[in-house]
């Protein structure tokens, strides 16, 4: 096998860290979610039929769900972004 | 006052291929904190699932019931406010440890350096030291190799399982778990969950090590912006240590021109993230402190006084004074210390049963047949202790109130939710109008159960 140029090396390792840095920071926005959903949603009370007393209509709960999909997906993003960023060297100055 | 922050730049290139970092084994005052440490906390971890507390788990988060028990407290997802506190306080008290003393919590405490430090050591069992394993690595494949190779993936993988079935342990009761285990009818969910958080302990702390601090980790992003100039950092003492340079043992390293740094690059060996601590402050840096006792080591050799790397602030080495009290920690330490108190107040205080009424939506009022007002309520009543009580209802206000149905006892479950229809009756006019009347709900065996709530009766002015 050929050695691999350094531009190619560098290639790879980017690749990897960007690869690895998102799939870490949407664990920990579905960590989140998974977190603040079920806090507030108890999957028995469907069996049961115990829902919520604010579950007054759909349009309501689509509406709530959608915005904290939208929160955590957007907490998720803003993770990767921030650590796919190439760190700053040292300390501020 | 940061830009006075001496430029600490090191040239690195942006993405280097990753080289498999070996760390020296060391010794000394830091190295035993942090055993010290590792001891502590992976005791709790390991252990704390296996304690009972009146009969159950000690610690427990019981998802499948939705309550989590800590020793004598049980939580609810009502209780949803305690986490969020908790999470607060956990965050705001990184802040404080990180503006006072840096990166104390990587160094010490994280389950990243505890369980790389237990892998390291296993690995150190295997395959011997620095040096032998640098060397193992370099050699083509033999019996030997494989036999040194094989007995750390199998101290590795005991050590990734043990870690995921206490994990799971937290979760589902680890008496129980391990019965299925020992009977081979462990569950699927268990089963996958065990080998889920095995698989993440033996990725992280066997191969991933310094990479999750350098490239997953967002507190290692951010933690300079906590820094100042009064931070305890690690760091090298340019001014004493340079001109670097081997020199004869007993020799005065000012008479040749020297600084007290004799190049051995122990302290480069040591480092877990592998970087050179005497290239000044970097992200990449744990704050271990594995480079001051390799250091303070060297410098006892050749005896030089120890010190030449060491915990100091910017200020320090500026000959400067360091100020413990500034601003920040101040600010962090005050809304820290609110919290806290916050928290084990609302925790003092917090209700053993929780009561909500909800008016019938359906009628104001009702006059009776002998000049009463009746008006209907649904009372739910939550039992958040861990045992069944029997509960009575009682109503307060400006003249006697009578609950109905009269004495009814209302037995409720551990944990359950019961929703009772009640009717409060009183004079017509007496007062005058509507009021707000206080509900009671007490338990009939335990006195010290008890919560009351406001709500708001509905009556006919004359």
């Amino acid at each position: 096998m050929a050695p691999l140029s350094s531009s190619e090396i560098r290639r790879r390792a980017q690749l990897r860290r960007v690869v690895v840095v998102t799939c870490w920071s949407g664990f920990l926005a579905a960590a989140l979610a998974t977190m603040i959903c079920f806090a507030f949603i108890d999957p028995r009370a469907f069996a049961e039929g115990r829902t919520p007393e604010w579950w007054t209509t759909r349009s309501h709960v689509y509406a709530l769900g959608f915005f904290l999909f939208w929160l955590t997906g957007t907490a998720g993003a803003g993770l990767a972004w921030f650590l796919a960023r190439p760190a700053r060297r040292g300390l501020r100055r | 006052m940061n830009a006075k922050f001496p430029p600490i730049v090191v040239e690195a290139p942006l993405y280097a291929a990753h080289e498999k970092v070996y760390p020296r084994e060391i010794t000394g005052r830091y190295a035993r904190m942090r055993t010290l440490s590792v001891w502590v906390l992976l005791g709790i971890f390991y252990l704390f699932p296996w304690l009972s507390w009146g009969g159950r788990q000690a610690v427990l988060f019981d998802l499948p019931a939705r309550k989590f028990f800590i020793f004598g407290l049980v939580f609810w997802p009502q209780d949803f406010i305690f986490l969020t506190l908790l999470l607060i306080i956990a965050a705001l008290s990184l802040f404080f440890f990180t503006a006072v003393g840096g990166r104390l919590w990587c160094g010490y405490a994280c389950p990243q350096t505890v369980w790389t430090e237990t892998f390291l050591w296993m690995e150190r069992v295997t395959e011997g030291n620095r040096a032998a394993r640098q060397k193992l690595d370099r050699a083509p494949w033999s019996m030997g190799k494989l036999a040194r190779k094989s007995a750390k993936q199998v101290l590795w993988i005991t050590a990734a399982l043990w870690t995921g079935f206490t994990f799971v342990g937290f979760f589902t009761p680890i008496h129980l778990l391990s019965a299925e285990i020992a009977g081979a009818s462990l569950g699927g969910w268990e089963m996958f969950w065990i080998l889920f958080y095995g698989f993440a302990t033996y990725g992280n702390a066997g191969y991933l090590r310094e990479q999750v601090c350098k490239y997953m980790c967002p507190y290692a992003r951010f933690q300079s912006a906590m820094f100042d100039r009064d931070t305890l950092v690690i760091t090298y003492d340019t001014e004493r240590g340079e001109p670097r340079g081997a020199r004869k043992r007993g020799t005065d390293p000012r008479a040749a021109g020297k600084g007290d740094c004799i190049d051995c690059t122990w302290c480069v060996q040591v480092c877990p993230t592998g970087i050179d601590i005497r290239q000044g402050l970097q992200i990449d840096c744990i704050a271990c402190a594995a480079c001051i006792d390799a250091c303070d080591t060297v410098m006892d050799k050749v005896g030089s006084p120890r010190g030449l790397i060491r915990y100091t602030t910017q200020h320090a080495l500026d000959h400067e004074k360091t100020r413990l009290l500034r601003p920040r920690v101040i600010i962090y330490g005050a809304l820290l210390a609110l919290l806290i108190t916050g928290f084990v107040v609302m925790l003092a205080l917090r209700s053993p049963v929780s009561l909500d009424v909800i008016r019938d939506r359906n009628s104001l009022y009702r006059l009776t047949d002998d000049g009463n007002v009746d008006n209907v309520y649904t009372v739910r009543i939550l039992n958040k202790t861990e045992h069944e009580h029997k509960f009575v209802v009682s109503a307060r206000g400006a003249s006697a109130l009578s609950v109905l149905p009269a004495g009814r006892e209302y037995s409720v479950p551990s944990g359950a939710v019961y929703s009772i229809p009640v009717r409060i009756r009183r004079a017509t006019y007496d007062p005058q109008g509507p009021e707000t009347i206080t509900l009671e709900l007490q338990s009939v065996d335990d006195p010290a159960v008890r919560v009351e709530t406001k709500a708001r009766f509905l009556a006919p002015s004359r």
